[in-house]
């Protein structure tokens, strides 16, 4: 895949190509447009200009018509930060609807592929209940779910965890550890470093609008010669350390 | 003729007469509610110009009173017709009637049906856009639905004021129940003219509790879990 973006404010110039099944982590301060990185993958930031390609897809931003923007919502799932469920709808409705209204599927294929992906999240004895019944930790599952039901090419994952209170951050970052694992593409925004460095093949350092560095997790956590990547992290282990000191001291 | 059978007459005309403003309420109200979601796509859209003039549209209809749009649909089509080609033209009062209590209505639930559109919340669209639904689809499965029950309080209410504004149609000559009572009452210089107010404000009580007791059902029925 491969994203050009050029707008003055938020994203200068962006240049990035991703192989299939890699896992991608975006880190960087807050403003320095990540999220509407990932949102212009499928446009739902909308680029003055650039090109994107994902598998045999090529489409120009400039002359998107409306089918393009289909095709290209149709090739990627996204994973929102306030999980952005169906409030009407049951938690396996949630994940049924789009197998219906966009894939044509009958309602019986999507309720088994619906039951298949809900399993894989553990919330299959959830399926009934209503968003307004379930944690923060569940509707952000029902959202994972939602969005591997419609087997995409790939997975946008827009700081899945930054909503969440932190005790259900875990239960959270291990379904997407399995997504992560299991070949799928994901792109992944996220402040969890750790986590980051965990199940990353390559992590984007980026900081107003541009992309400073990109490597391997190694290359860029530990063997940085980048000065603001540098400062970047030590300012985030400085403030996780203070926090555990908050938590023992507390 | 006693006054009991006297009553009982009446009673038989208010009876003959009920359908016509059932009518009126039933036509005027489908006809406000089409034109009043034409109306709140326009504006939602904002298309320049054509939402201009609907914006101006639902703010010229909130403010005329219903009487007057009566007089001006009764007395001002039959003028206005002839002005753009389309040839002499009486309009019935009933016909009168129907347009303008449409029209009247359709301004009030269109500022009914464009606020529970904007509460639904981004997030949805979002989600929606995001897993390649069409703008269609996801109008009727995700947004409308979640409009309903924004929307019924203010539709229900909207719906009780056209049925109080149908009390003014005799103005232009048509004998519903308001007209038949003003019929009696000078008939029978005055007699009874209480009594004969009071069945009409019970005759238009029922109506407006009718209307109230469906759209409870229906907020019950729709409700978000």
């Amino acid at each position: 895949m491969h994203v050009s973006y050029n707008q003055k404010e938020v994203l200068k110039g962006i240049n990035l190509s991703v192989e299939k099944g890699e896992v991608v982590s975006f880190i960087g301060p807050s403003g320095t447009g990540k999220t509407t990185l990932l949102k212009c993958i499928n446009y739902l930031e909308k680029p003055q200009q650039g090109e994107i390609q994902i598998g045999d897809l090529h489409l120009n931003y400039q002359s998107l018509s409306k089918q393009d923007t289909l095709k290209l919502r149709r090739k990627t799932a996204m994973v929102f930060q306030m999980f952005n469920i169906f409030k009407h709808k049951t938690v396996i409705q949630n994940v049924m609807d789009a197998q219906i209204a966009v894939q044509k599927k009958s309602k019986n294929e999507a309720y088994a592929m619906s039951l298949k992906q809900l399993e894989k999240v553990g919330l299959k004895d959830k399926i009934n209940e209503y968003p307004s019944r379930l944690s923060g930790g569940q509707l952000q599952r029902v959202g994972i779910a939602r969005g591997l039901a419609l087997e995409p090419e790939l997975i946008l994952f827009d700081e899945p965890t930054s909503a969440l209170d932190p005790e259900l951050v875990e239960e959270v970052l291990k379904v997407i550890e399995d997504v992560a694992k299991s070949g799928m593409t994901t792109l992944l925004v996220t402040h969890e470093m750790d986590f980051a460095k965990r199940i990353s093949d390559k992590v984007v350092f980026m900081e107003n609008g541009h992309i400073v560095e990109v490597g391997t997790p190694e290359q860029i956590f530990e063997k940085s010669v980048n000065v603001r990547t540098r400062q970047f992290l030590k300012k985030i282990y400085a403030e996780q350390d203070q926090q555990k000191l908050n938590i023992k001291g507390g | 003729m006693t006054m009991e059978t006297g009553m009982q007459e009446l009673l038989m005309e208010f009876l003959k007469t009920l359908p016509i403003n059932i009518i009126i309420i039933i036509l005027s109200a489908a006809l406000g509610l089409l034109f009043a979601v034409l109306l709140t796509f326009v504006r939602l859209k904002r298309i320049p110009v054509i939402s201009q003039l609907a914006d101006l549209y639902v703010s010229f209809a909130r403010s005329v009173p219903g009487l007057i749009l009566l007089f001006i649909a009764y007395f001002g089509i039959p003028k206005v017709l002839p002005l753009i080609g389309l040839g002499t033209y009486v309009i019935s009062p009933m016909h009168a009637a129907i347009i303008s209590m449409g029209f009247y209505h359709s301004g009030y639930i269109s500022e009914v049906f464009r606020p529970a559109y904007l509460a639904v919340e981004k997030s949805q669209h979002e989600a929606a856009d995001s897993l390649g639904y069409t703008p269609m689809q996801k109008f009727f499965r995700i947004i409308l639905p979640q409009m309903v029950p924004v929307a019924l309080p203010g539709y229900g209410n909207a719906l009780v004021y056209l049925i109080h504004d149908t009390s003014l149609i005799f103005a232009i000559g048509i004998v519903d129940i308001m007209g038949t009572a003003e019929l009696s009452i000078s008939r029978s210089y005055g007699i009874n003219q209480i009594l004969i107010y009071f069945i009409i404000a019970l005759m238009f009580s029922a109506m407006c509790f009718t209307t109230d007791g469906l759209v409870r059902k229906l907020e019950k029925r729709v409700a978000i879990r």
